[in-house]
């Protein structure tokens, strides 16, 4: 063919090339895992985990190669709520959650079971394993674990049965919210009760969150049924309740109770430590003056410790010196807090100066000593997360 | 130390009017959409000098004192990651910076109110020149 054919032919077919289909750049997924995980804006991240999220499979290499690099730790909750709360249900990605579920040092375990508990129905060859790993997490001792493997539980119509209750408020109502959601009606009792919670530890408001959490799951469900129209305002507490308790029991059928406030106790705390382990599970522990120690987010339980012991661990804790960095809190931490001298600090885990993790073994041995030896094993289980190596 | 800097941060406040308290369950108080109207209870607080509490929380991990950071209605991001309207992001005067306090704090500020986005991606709902932050 001469030059001068090949130019009419090159001139006739090239406006023919604009009609072939168009594609897309096939995307960068390594480069959006990186903008998942480091981009400044938290607006960035978030938006580059729903991307990554609503790929599936696709992203899944880029993710493990991320994670081979990096550290599965480095990965933010943001890209893991993301994929969790996505709909994708590929072999790869149903993998990827198992393997981060069933890792009990990775902080977003919990997240990733909720993952599988939300595809579970969606998945009915891999249900018994699936209802095999729910039921390996019923009683964890981190609490959203806890309440995701009996959601998952639930979704495959196979409840958590022989457990215990769950003694936890948080997981109480995250459990109903999240079957609510998942357009299960659950007893709703424990959302009622929430909506009068007041309840603070070591001044964080959890029971005002919680009866949030409960307002907010009753006003989607009951949708037109709510007492309120649109934008309209309860005048106060006690007829809003009212309000919901009826609608609730008009739309459900069940048998539902107005709510007992759930206020503080009336004891001055003088100070405490919480700790919020998704590996260990959560701790609280507040105190009076006197050495009277509560434990538990409701401070249920009660022990009171020798005055002189007391006196001793008061005094070693009023010189615990809590300076030279606590390192870099990304999800678990441990939470110290007391009045006498302004105490309030929140440490990583591998970060408790040396000091300190002394002084909550001596408060350890002293909790065994005053007859709860099995309080005193959890509490050092607890804080062996936080001491230096 | 942070005491310090908390003191300077409220000497260095502009005259404030009586700011306006508003919470979490005003600010996600509704279903956030990209692109819809936001409701006008949430408008009304635009350019209003607000104040607000909750935890704070860095933007990008760290421990380095901070002169922007987050404050979000719950401490541990174990309970799910907070949407656009369940975050303020915040900016302290130009040059000063504080550490991240633990616990709840309350944000004093000129709030604004509306979606700022950066290639294309809303990155920010509420922000609040944070004058005082106790």
């Amino acid at each position: 063919m001469k030059p001068l054919h090949v130019l009419c032919l090159l001139a006739v077919t090239s406006p023919l090339l604009a009609l072939l289909p168009q594609q897309d750049p096939p995307t960068n997924w390594a480069v959006e895992v990186e903008r998942a995980c480091t981009a400044q804006r938290y607006g960035m991240r978030l938006a580059a985990g729903k991307k990554i999220a609503a790929a599936g499979a696709a992203a899944v290499p880029a993710l493990r190669a991320h994670e081979r690099v990096v550290g599965r730790n480095q990965l933010p909750a943001t890209l893991l709520e993301a994929i969790a709360d996505a709909t994708p249900c590929d072999p790869e990605v149903v993998a990827l959650l198992r393997e981060w579920a069933t890792d009990r040092d990775f902080y977003w375990r919990a997240t990733a079971l909720r993952g599988l508990a939300r595809r579970a129905p969606k998945l009915p060859e891999s249900a018994d394993a699936l209802r095999a790993l729910f039921a390996d997490h019923v009683a964890d001792p981190a609490w959203l674990c806890r309440v995701h493997a009996r959601l998952g539980l639930e979704l495959l119509g196979t409840p958590a049965a022989d457990q215990p209750a769950e003694t936890d408020a948080r997981a109480v109502v995250k459990l109903a919210v999240l079957l609510l959601q998942a357009g299960r009606v659950p007893p709703l009792q424990p959302l009622l009760d929430a909506l009068d919670d007041e309840r603070t530890v070591l001044a964080d408001p959890f029971g005002p969150r919680l009866a949030r959490e409960a307002f907010d799951a009753l006003k989607a469900w009951l949708g037109a049924d709510h007492p309120l129209a649109s934008g309209e305002a309860f005048t106060d507490r006690g007829s809003g309740v009212q309000a919901l308790l009826e609608a609730a029991r008009r739309k459900s059928g069940q048998t539902l109770q107005r709510p007992v406030p759930r206020r503080d106790p009336a004891v001055p705390f003088a100070g405490g430590f919480e700790i919020l382990s998704c590996r260990n599970g959560d701790q609280f522990v507040c105190w009076t003056e006197a050495g009277e120690l509560h434990f538990g987010l409701d401070g249920a339980v009660r022990v009171a410790l020798d005055a002189a012991v007391w006196q001793r661990l008061s005094a070693a804790r009023a010189a615990l010196d809590w300076s030279g960095g606590l390192g870099a809190v990304v999800c678990d931490n441990l939470r110290v807090r007391w009045a006498a001298g302004e105490v309030h600090h929140k440490v990583a885990p591998g970060a408790l100066p040396a000091g300190a993790a002394a002084w909550f073994e001596d408060l350890a041995a002293a909790v065994a000593a005053a007859g709860r030896a099995d309080l005193a094993a959890v509490l050092r289980v607890g804080i062996g997360q936080f001491r230096r190596p | 130390m942070i005491l310090r800097s908390a003191l300077l941060l409220a000497l260095a406040a502009l005259p404030l009017g009586d700011p306006i308290k508003t919470s979490f369950s005003v600010l996600a108080g509704y279903t956030y959409e990209e692109g819809k109207a936001l409701p006008k209870e949430i408008t009304n607080l635009d350019e209003q000098v607000v104040s607000i509490s909750g935890f704070m929380m860095r933007e990008t991990p760290g421990s380095n004192p901070v002169n922007q950071f987050l404050i979000i209605n719950e401490a541990c991001g174990c309970n799910g990651t907070p949407k656009l309207n369940e975050v303020v992001f915040c900016t302290l005067p130009e040059g000063q910076t504080m550490e991240i306090k633990p616990g709840i704090v309350s944000v004093t500020g000129k709030f604004y109110v509306g979606e700022v986005k950066e290639e294309g991606v809303v990155v920010m709902l509420y922000q609040i020149d944070a004058d005082v932050v106790q």
